[in-house]
């Protein structure tokens, strides 16, 4: 009959009452346990917000850099803010010669926020414009290449019900970037240069497409295999990396391809226009406004000014991501430290009452010959039993209500078990579930014994100090 | 003469009641010799528990001596009393005090259980012990399902289980009816008749008093008067010098010589229990 088998014997005597014990000790140990799990899902989704935007400005901007020379003209202000809110469906221009079986949203809408549109240079036009009426651009001094570009979107009409009324907007399957595959490819920033597998497009290539990783889950194809698009038949010669965060959903066709398969035929919508060099950038530009004054015309450089002040609405969102998480850290601390004060509070409560009713037990003990060390351990042993049983029971507790119970203590974490930082409209990217992982549960467990022995130690010393002569005395 | 036990010197015992002194204890002297079976009796307050107490080593005197199996425990720390209280003292209670969520083996293993003794030789001497007390096969049940009577036997077994030198009980009939109050008294005589056993007994029951072998009246926190008891008779005399034999030992402590054992008589008892 060990110390052990004595305190276990003794908690099981009262079973509604260790029962009632372990109940409220499991709840403080399942509150213990969600509160971390919710502030280490609020800093993985701030983390992986932090190292989304950068990456992504970092990849513009190097991009933009590499470009320098570009002019961008489209019908559309062309730089849609990196796919921030799409512009709402139905909004877009359509000129009467463009053919009738488009989809409403194949021009314009297509944007899924959080795309960054299709090429590493933000969304190009999505208006269509009559290639025939631009021939004129080239004749622009300081003009050294026109590289017209027709972009379409391929998707179904998504309605979604919101604040009780319907939306319609198109949810982009692929996009179709038609690119005039002569000797400019090689001498312009056109085309992806990441190539995973097989081969890039290449001047002259026809019936043939590049896709993106993206693309080649949509169409379950990959290299030399045979795809359909809008009932025509291409081959994949390459696929291209993502190089961000985003999937790129765009796959690159010979122009005339593109044009002829989305019936198109003579229409593009943007126009990338390089100069010479990058100090006639800005010449070219004022002479292209002049020259068609309906276009929009973006250079590399406003590009930049965009950036950074894309940059700049970044990092005070990233601040207030930031500033969130530690309010949300101080208060969790704040609810921790409650937690266990209420653990080791219920815990002294009933180890004082237990002292209390066992006087005469103890004072037994201490006449046949137990040390106050023996009596002490006794009762700290209790405790811990208490707690740790409790700290099991809480931990599974936790384990599956810690996205509810984390959701109700923490306002950033919301209990569908996703972590929703309010940062900045549409985007969408800081999603992370709260988990419960194995170093936690072990963590709560060790907490459970620790605060079981901390609540106990008075009840415990108190009752190792009772003499056992006024013990006797009490009936 | 046999060794003596037990010596008490000049023990005072002072409670501060209020801005009252109560002396509970007045400079009493005591002796008890190794296998003597002693009773104290005396009205309530007289400070019976008082000095079981200080001879459990449960409380300390005000002043005076205590030598308990030549340790003087009057000044010793808590850190060495209990050591004392586990291996020197056998208490055995009033209200039996066993712990209800143990069974009589358990109960009886308590004292052994800091003792450093296996699992196996605490278990073995537990049912050695219960089976002494008249208990073998209800060594497995717990106390709510005993008697009065077997709890008391329960709790002797545990008083016995560290061989004390000492056998303190502090009124171990009060809860017992008629009946068994005999049967303890009996186990507790058997007890020193046959392993020797030194027993102390605080009582304010007189017939249970004139059981042992010397009685002390306790007045006002003194011994007043001490006279013999029936278990005197009880006790084997030795042929030779004519020296109380304590135990069992064929050898008489005192002259040395071989003596013929005798089997002690139980039918005292037996008379009293017919008597009643």
């Amino acid at each position: 009959m060990g110390v052990l088998s004595r305190a276990y014997r003794n908690i099981s005597r009262r079973k509604i009452r260790a029962l009632l014990v372990i109940l409220a000790l499991s709840f403080s140990m399942s509150i213990l346990i969600s509160i971390p799990a919710g502030i280490t899902a609020n800093q993985t989704a701030t983390q992986n917000l932090t190292v989304n935007l950068s990456e992504t400005i970092a990849r513009t901007e190097a991009s933009i850099n590499q470009a320098l020379t570009q002019i961008e003209c489209s019908l559309t202000p062309s730089f849609e803010g990196f796919g921030f809110s799409p512009p709402p469906s139905g909004n877009f221009q359509r000129p009467e010669n463009i053919a009738d079986n488009f989809m409403p949203g194949q021009f314009g809408g297509g944007r899924v926020p959080g795309q960054f549109g299709g090429g590493p240079f933000g969304g190009r036009g999505n208006v269509a414009m009559n290639e025939t009426l631009y021939t004129d651009i080239k004749s622009i001094s300081g003009v050294a290449a026109v590289v017209p570009i027709l972009e379409v979107s391929q998707g179904e009409n998504q309605t979604i019900e919101m604040f009780g009324r319907s939306f319609t907007r198109m949810v982009p399957n692929y996009i179709i970037e038609g690119i005039p595959l002569t000797s400019l490819v090689d001498s312009y920033p056109i085309l992806p240069t990441n190539i995973t597998a097989g081969r890039n497009l290449q001047p002259g290539d026809s019936g043939v497409v590049l896709l993106s990783e993206n693309n080649t889950r949509f169409f379950n194809a990959g290299v030399g295999d045979k795809i359909e698009i809008l009932g025509q038949t291409f081959e994949v010669v390459g696929v291209y990396g993502s190089t961000g965060v985003s999937d790129v959903m765009t796959l690159y066709m010979n122009l005339t391809d593109a044009q002829t398969v989305t019936n198109n035929v003579g229409y593009i919508t943007s126009l990338l226009v390089f100069t010479n060099d990058s100090s006639s950038v800005s010449d070219v530009a004022a002479a292209l406004n002049s020259l068609h004054p309906e276009l929009n015309v973006v250079t590399a450089q406003q590009r930049l000014d965009q950036l950074n002040d894309m940059r700049e609405r970044y990092t005070a969102e990233l601040q207030n991501a930031q500033t969130t998480l530690s309010q949300t850290q101080a208060t969790a601390l704040q609810e921790i430290v409650v937690v266990v004060a209420a653990t080791s509070l219920i815990v002294l409560f009933v180890m004082l009452y237990t002292v209390r009713e066992r006087t005469k037990e103890i004072g037994t003990l201490k006449a046949i010959g137990f040390s106050n060390r023996n009596i002490l351990s006794q009762f700290v042993l209790e405790g811990i039993m208490l707690s740790a049983v409790a700290g099991v029971v809480g931990i599974a507790i936790g384990t599956i209500a810690a996205p509810f119970i984390s959701s109700i203590l923490i306002p950033t974490v919301n209990p569908i078990g996703n972590v929703v930082l309010r940062v900045g409209t549409g985007i969408t990217p800081a999603v992370n579930v709260v988990t419960v992982d194995p170093q936690l549960m072990l963590m709560t467990f060790g907490a459970s014994i620790l605060l079981g022995m901390l609540g106990s130690l008075y009840p415990a010393w108190r009752a190792s100090k009772i003499r056992p002569a006024e013990a006797m005395r009490y009936e | 003469m046999s060794e003596t036990v037990l010596k008490v010197e000049g023990v005072t015992k002072v409670y501060t009641l209020g801005k009252r002194n109560v002396h509970a204890l007045s400079n009493l002297n005591l002796q008890v010799k190794k296998g003597e079976f002693v009773a104290i009796m005396g009205p309530s307050g007289s400070g019976k528990t008082t000095l079981l107490n200080i001879l459990g080593c449960i409380d300390k005197p005000t002043s005076g001596k205590v030598i308990l199996d030549n340790v003087g425990v009057a000044d010793l720390p808590e850190a060495e009393l209990y050591k004392i209280r586990r291996n020197k003292i056998g208490f055995v209670f009033q209200s039996f005090n066993l712990l209800p969520y143990l069974n009589a083996r358990e109960n009886v293993e308590l004292p052994m259980e800091n003792n450093g003794k296996s699992k196996n030789e605490r278990q073995s001497k537990a049912k050695e012990l219960l089976a002494m007390v008249g208990l073998s096969g209800r060594e497995e049940h717990r106390p709510q399902r005993l008697s009065a009577g077997e709890q008391q036997r329960v709790a002797i077994a545990r008083a016995l289980a560290n061989d004390p030198a000492i056998i303190l009980a502090d009124e171990p009939t009060g809860n017992l009816d008629n009946k068994n109050k005999q049967e303890i008294v009996k186990l507790l005589a058997n007890l020193n008749l046959t392993q020797g056993t030194t027993i102390i007994l605080v009582t304010h029951d007189g017939q249970v008093a004139s059981r042992t072998e010397r009685i002390l009246f306790l007045s006002d926190g003194k011994i007043t008067r001490e006279k013999n008891g029936l278990h005197l008779a009880n006790k084997l005399m030795c042929p030779n010098c004519g020296n109380k034999l304590p135990t069992t030992e064929a050898k008489c402590p005192n002259c040395g010589s071989i003596s013929n054992i005798k089997e002690p008589s139980n039918s005292l008892f037996e008379e009293e229990v017919a008597e009643d």
